[in-house]
């Protein structure tokens, strides 16, 4: 798993790839945690090919802490295995999914 | 051909045995020739069911996985020798909650449950052993 960093404006486009899972959430939640202490993440999904509960839960709690700070969180780029793993978990629901980066970022 | 669909493996019960257990998968599903979607619930569905051991059965040494491909369906073993712990006892998630009510975990054995056809625990000699099977079309 790595993540590039990218900064638009207030918000930072963090760019995921590799798979998120058991083995890799607890770098990815500390990463995530971080950037939103610095204002809005967008999570880049596009080069994640895939992702389990374990990764889930790290979006959940990015999109937790993002409300709870009062900034944006939102994904994009997800993948057609990925998005059956956002449904079928009712993700799909509660994190803003944007089909390419630059709509995310033009929200 | 019989070597491409048959796997079995034999790991540490703990998350850092996991991108052993992916690759494994992958490779597996690449020799099979399995579709993407179902080469990523075949994943998903191991990796939850690995990561409860992992979880759940402290004092296991191992967690073997045994993988194979018949009539089209994968049929999916996992077992360890950890105290007997049944993961289908564990209530299932809300799915229509809000992001406030949303709360962090069960969501594991939720996909293990819509992604299989069939799944069966159950206790023997000393041991857990989950069977799972999957459409491999």
């Amino acid at each position: 798993m790595q993540i590039a960093e990218i900064k638009s404006g207030g918000v930072t486009v963090a760019a995921f790839e590799g798979r998120l899972d058991t083995a890799t959430a607890a770098a990815a939640e500390a990463r995530l945690l971080a950037l939103l202490e610095e204002g809005g993440v967008v999570a880049d999904l596009e080069a994640v090919r895939y992702v389990s509960s374990a990764g889930l839960r790290v979006l959940l709690k990015a999109a937790k802490q993002a409300k709870t700070a009062g900034r944006g969180f939102s994904v994009c780029g997800l993948q057609p295995a990925v998005r059956e793993v956002f449904e079928i978990s009712g993700f799909d629901k509660i994190i803003p999914a944007y089909a390419t980066r630059a709509e995310a970022l033009a929200v | 051909m019989a070597q491409s669909t048959d796997l079995a493996l034999r790991l540490r019960p703990e998350a850092e045995a996991v991108p052993e257990l992916l690759d494994r998968l992958e490779a597996f599903a690449e020799g099979a020739d399995l579709p993407a979607g179902v080469a990523h619930r075949l994943a998903l569905v191991a990796e939850e069911l690995v990561a409860n051991v992992a979880m759940h059965a402290t004092g296991a040494s191992f967690v073997e996985i045994r993988l194979s491909l018949e009539g089209g369906q994968l049929y999916l073993g996992i077992i360890d020798d950890g105290p007997a712990f049944d993961p289908l006892e564990g209530t299932e998630p809300d799915t229509e909650a809000t992001l406030e009510e949303r709360e962090i975990g069960g969501l594991g054995i939720h996909f293990v449950r819509r992604m299989v056809r069939a799944l069966d625990y159950r206790r023997e000699g000393g041991r857990n052993c989950l069977t799972a099977v999957l459409d491999a079309g």
